[in-house]
């Protein structure tokens, strides 16, 4: 396939693909996590388990709230590519609130766990529940910080100047959000049989 | 004649635009350009070839005599594992990375990497990960637990001491900055090259190098996951890898190899790159069989992933299981064999300069081959049950990974020294070099097959006096010997000839891809121009318009 | 030179093993011997000659790849099909209902061998009758040790929280050498294994023997010397059978002074050794778990003339 490719070279193609790659990258990390998890799933023989100490009804809620930012971000992100600023200013920030409400809903999960006395430390299921959904949390917390600069920037360029940042940063986003569905299922969903 | 297209390069991202085109350690230090960044990737990893090297002596100085007290215990256990970790982590790996960057933007007709202030911030990762590791010297005591860390000897009960934190958090480091560099070339290779080269043209260092790099995209997260988990372990009092807990050896063993499988081959495929590059310009021969070679790559990516438990034959798995990764393990010695043989086609019918860079890639294709098929031994694993974990084991990781990964890259550095340094090396200097190894490389190694089938174990810091060890281990030990003095001839050409060695001018081999179609050594935006490219060997093209390649359908 | 070797098998378990690898030897063998000549043959055939013309640009032969492609992957099936047969020979399948002849436990840096039927626990040494498949169940206390007597047979990892089952038999009456094979720590080293083979009858009397226990002096050095165990804490770590010493962190030193080493293949076991290990076990065996208890002369004398009458 011998084409000219001086004119296909686009500087967003080449940000987007960088971040699918760092993904696919995540994606095996977390894999891990989760294998991690599923491993110990069954070798719980006292203490705590999912079954007896996590609630996939409240966590579920705020799973919502997640997978919700996912689809304001795509707003978001039609909204910049048509030039509407103001517009996307606003769906990304329901996009920051969205995801910081998920952050608070895992940090009051943790906070009783935690008085619960269902810890790290505790026991295999306390470490690798932890360790997954911490990891998790850690990535909505740095995507948020994203999102956040991204919002900073842009309240401060009067026009949408087509970055290429939106884009990558939303792919980031809505990775974060379907590990999510993912870990989910792994950890509450299959909690409930 | 085509212009390049216009691609950001280091002139237009670096900080001070200025900054690349003075001298002086901030320049460097500041430099975004992939051509000082692959230096100093290169300068790093001599530097802690020098260091493995040191240590491999102490350690080959213990075992000179049985029941030897030059090293105590706990001495020579941090020091064998700072010595596979320093050899793997910061030797292996940075060298062919350092190579990948500095080439590959030149052998695809760029101007630089895709992300070039990303590229300084691998490189920097990779020192700041060196120095991470080496400081639990001073931080009361290297890590004592190999270098692939069992648990639960890793654990803080066995390993009280911060040495594994170093470890774990050093690796971290290291691994992040494989990551991103591997992003770096992936981007690179794909969307960079100049105009006429195609994926199918690439020069098999740049194919072996992408395939590589998508490769550790796959791996490295696996390491790094066990070490979040090791650390959660160690500094959250986790329970991962504690079995009293409810925690689990051998899962740490299986996502370990998991990494580390894939990793051996990560440290050898952009050798089998250089290889092919080297061979074919010295045989006077394009590479024979360049889709086999490509597809073999693959191959061995693909499989690689699926042979991990082959490092656990001994563990207790079961039969089923240990057949399947027995299987996976023959198989993928198929598409690694047969390029040997595409290599010794090429050399076949060819007319062969036997340049010191050329030496090096014979004595890698023997020594590659032991190593091989003393690994394929591994794989009929009721064999590997009386030989893992001993002095055979030893001798099979050394004949590939120094044998194979180590000569590959003294070949491609006396191939590409006089592009890097506009110099060339020494060729008498360069004879004595590969000799003095060939000849110390095997005196170390090859009798440690037979200690190996003698019973002695490995990591082990010394030894009783049963018959024939000792006279065995005074050989190897005096082989290490004779390649520190190899080592030492090898600093004193590059030495010496940056400082006095012959200019080299734009193409001083007469080879075919583009890195030798520009100064030596090149500008700092890579190219004036670019030959047209219309095959795999652009300049084979110019210089034989009587049987251009792409008359050949290439 | 052979010795201790697996290719000097002593076991109906070592012997498939040692026929693959002289399978695999001669497949390696050949094989180096066909790369070596044609690279060998290549590089003096085809050197660069004075004046000589370009080369022919052979690009390849898809006929001649796909042979030796295929060559290869028949050796392989070859080499497949006899590792499954040596598998049976080498590693028998144990039946689920089958219980254990032994429980081998590997501690930093000893083991301990419980006999179940008998109930003789030996460290270190390791009787076993000839001729007799036994089962061993395969444990750790700590970290990952291997348990490898290469004229005996495979070897296997003790994993903690994994135990692992492996056959133990020998072909003839001897003392087999063997030593842990997986990294545990600072005396990995000196973890060494002893495998003694008797006849039936020996073994019988040797496992009697070793259910007796030694009569506990009452004068002399000795005695002061049995006094010195019970202050001095040894009893915390060591079993001698007859005292209320139960522990089970380091050896069972009931019938201490019959074995051949001391500190697990470290020394030969003669009293001026075991004077210098109760002296200073740190400077024989460096970070082992034994502290050194700083002695006098007199306590060391004392303690050693009392474990010399543990017989």
């Amino acid at each position: 396939m011998d084409t000219d490719r001086a004119e296909r070279f686009v500087t967003g193609d080449i940000n987007r693909f960088a971040m699918l790659l760092f993904l696919l990258s995540e994606t095996a990390f977390f894999a891990f996590l989760i294998i991690a998890y599923v491993y110990f799933h069954n070798a719980v023989t006292s203490g705590p388990d999912a079954a007896n100490s996590l609630d996939p009804w409240k966590s579920g809620i705020y799973t919502v709230f997640l997978l919700t930012s996912s689809f304001t971000v795509w707003r978001a992100e039609k909204c910049y590519s048509r030039g509407r600023r103001g517009a996307f200013l606003k769906w990304l920030l329901v996009t920051i609130l969205l995801g910081a409400v998920f952050l608070f809903g895992q940090g009051r999960e943790y906070l009783h766990l935690y008085r619960g006395n269902v810890t790290v430390n505790r026991n295999v299921f306390g470490t690798a529940f932890f360790t997954l959904t911490g990891f998790h949390g850690l990535h909505v917390l740095l995507g948020l910080i994203a999102l956040a600069v991204l919002f900073g920037l842009a309240l401060a360029d009067s026009r949408c100047s087509q970055s290429s940042a939106v884009r990558t940063i939303a792919t980031y986003w809505h990775f974060v959000d379907w590990v999510w569905v993912v870990i989910f299922s792994v950890v509450y969903l299959w909690s409930l049989f | 004649m085509s212009d390049t297209p216009y691609i950001p390069g280091a002139a237009d991202l670096s900080i001070a635009p200025d900054i690349e085109a003075r001298s002086g350690l901030l320049s460097w230090v500041a430099s975004v350009d992939h051509k000082r960044i692959g230096i100093m990737y290169l300068l790093s990893s001599l530097f802690f070839f020098g260091v493995g090297g040191i240590e491999a002596l102490l350690m080959r100085i213990q075992l000179a005599r049985p029941n030897n007290n030059f090293l105590s215990p706990a001495a020579f256990n941090q020091i064998f594992t700072m010595h596979g970790t320093t050899m793997i982590f910061l030797v292996a790996m940075p060298v062919l990375t350092g190579m990948a960057n500095y080439l590959v933007p030149l052998m695809i007709g760029a101007k630089d990497m895709a992300f070039p202030r990303l590229n300084a911030l691998s490189l920097w990762l990779l020192v700041f990960g060196g120095l991470l590791l080496y400081f639990s010297f001073f931080a009361g005591g290297a890590p004592a637990v190999g270098w692939f860390s069992y648990a639960p000897l890793s654990e803080i009960p066995y390993s009280p001491t911060t040495g594994v934190d170093y470890y774990a958090l050093s690796l971290v480091v290291l691994g992040i900055a494989s990551i991103v560099a591997a992003i770096n070339l992936i981007v690179t290779i794909a969307k960079f090259r100049a105009p006429g080269l195609t994926i199918r043209r690439l020069p098999l260092f740049v194919w072996m190098v992408l395939v590589t790099q998508v490769m550790i995209l796959l791996a490295l997260p696996a390491l790094n996951a066990s070490l979040a988990m090791l650390l959660i372990d160690r500094l959250m009092h986790g329970n991962f890898f504690v079995p009293v807990a409810g925690g689990s050896a051998l899962l740490w063993q299986h996502f370990f190899w998991a990494f580390g499988h894939p990793e051996v081959y990560i440290v050898v495929l952009p050798a089998f790159g250089m290889i092919s590059e080297v061979i074919p310009v010295f045989s006077g021969k394009v590479i024979y069989g360049y889709e086999f070679v490509a597809a073999s790559t693959v191959a061995i990516a693909v499989l690689s992933y699926l042979v991990w438990a082959h490092h656990m034959f001994a563990v207790g798995l079961g039969h089923p299981v240990d057949l399947m990764f027995a299987m996976g393990s023959m198989l993928i010695a198929v598409p690694t064999g047969v390029k040997i043989f595409n290599w010794i086609a090429t050399m076949w019918g060819g007319s062969i300069r036997f340049t010191a860079s050329m030496l090096f890639a014979v004595g890698f294709l023997l020594m590659f081959t032991i190593g091989g098929l003393s690994g394929v031994s591994f794989a009929a694993f009721p064999i590997d049950w009386q030989v893992t974990d001993t002095y055979y084991l030893v001798a099979h990781i050394h004949y590939v990974l120094f044998g194979g990964t180590i000569f590959a890259v003294f070949a491609g550095l006396y191939y590409w020294f006089p592009k890097i340094s506009g110099r060339m090396l020494s060729e008498t200097l360069g004879k004595w070099h590969f000799w003095l190894m060939l000849i110390g490389f095997n005196m170390t190694f090859f009798d440690q097959h037979f200690l190996g089938l003698m019973g002695m174990t490995r990591r082990t810091f010394t030894y009783p006096d049963l018959p024939g060890w000792a006279a065995l281990n005074m050989i190897s030990s005096i082989g290490a010997g004779v390649m520190g003095l190899a080592v030492a001839v090898f600093l004193w050409n590059i030495a010496a000839s940056l400082l006095r060695g012959e200019i080299a001018g734009d193409n001083p081999w007469n080879a075919w891809t583009l890195e030798w179609a520009t100064s030596s050594p090149p500008p700092p935006d890579n190219f004036k121009r670019l030959p047209p490219i219309r095959s795999r060997r652009p300049l084979w093209d110019l210089a034989h318009p009587e049987n251009p390649d792409w008359t050949h359908g290439h | 030179m052979l010795g201790g070797s697996p290719f000097n098998p002593a076991s109906t378990l070592a012997q498939p093993i040692t026929h693959l690898f002289l399978v695999l030897g001669f497949v390696m063998v050949a094989i180096l011997l066909l790369v070596t000549v044609l690279v060998l043959y290549a590089s003096f055939r085809f050197r660069q000659r004075p004046g000589a013309s370009q080369p022919e640009q052979n690009f390849g032969r898809t006929g001649l790849e796909i042979a030796w492609t295929v060559a290869p992957f028949l050796l392989l099936v070859y080499i497949f099909t006899v590792t499954v047969h040596t598998l049976h020979g080498a590693d028998p399948e144990v039946s689920a209902d089958r219980q254990p002849d032994v429980v081998i436990v590997g501690h930093q840096w000893w083991w301990e061998a419980r006999y179940a039927s008998s109930h003789v626990v030996a460290s270190n040494e390791i009787h076993i009758p000839v001729g007799k498949l036994l089962l061993v169940r395969l444990e750790s206390a700590d970290v990952i040790h291997d348990w490898w007597v290469p004229q005996l047979g495979r070897k296997m990892d003790a994993v903690p929280g994994h135990p692992n089952h492996f056959w133990l038999e020998a072909d003839a009456p001897g003392t087999y050498l063997g030593t842990c094979a997986e990294y545990c720590g600072a005396e990995h080293a000196w973890m060494r294994i002893r495998v003694i083979a008797q006849s039936e009858a020996d073994f019988e009397s040797w496992s009697e023997h070793q259910l007796e226990i030694p009569a506990q002096p009452d004068t002399g050095e000795a005695a002061q010397g049995a006094q010195l165990f019970q202050q001095l804490t040894c009893a915390d770590c060591h079993t001698i059978s007859g005292t209320s010493a139960t522990a089970n962190i380091g050896p069972n030193l009931t019938h201490l002074a019959e074995r051949q080493t001391l500190a697990t293949g470290r020394l030969e076991n003669t009293p001026a050794n075991l004077a210098q290990w109760l002296s200073d076990p740190q400077a024989v065996k460096p970070d082992v778990h034994m502290p050194n208890f700083e002695m006098t002369t007199d306590q060391v004398h004392d303690l050693t003339a009392y474990l010399e009458t543990l017989r």
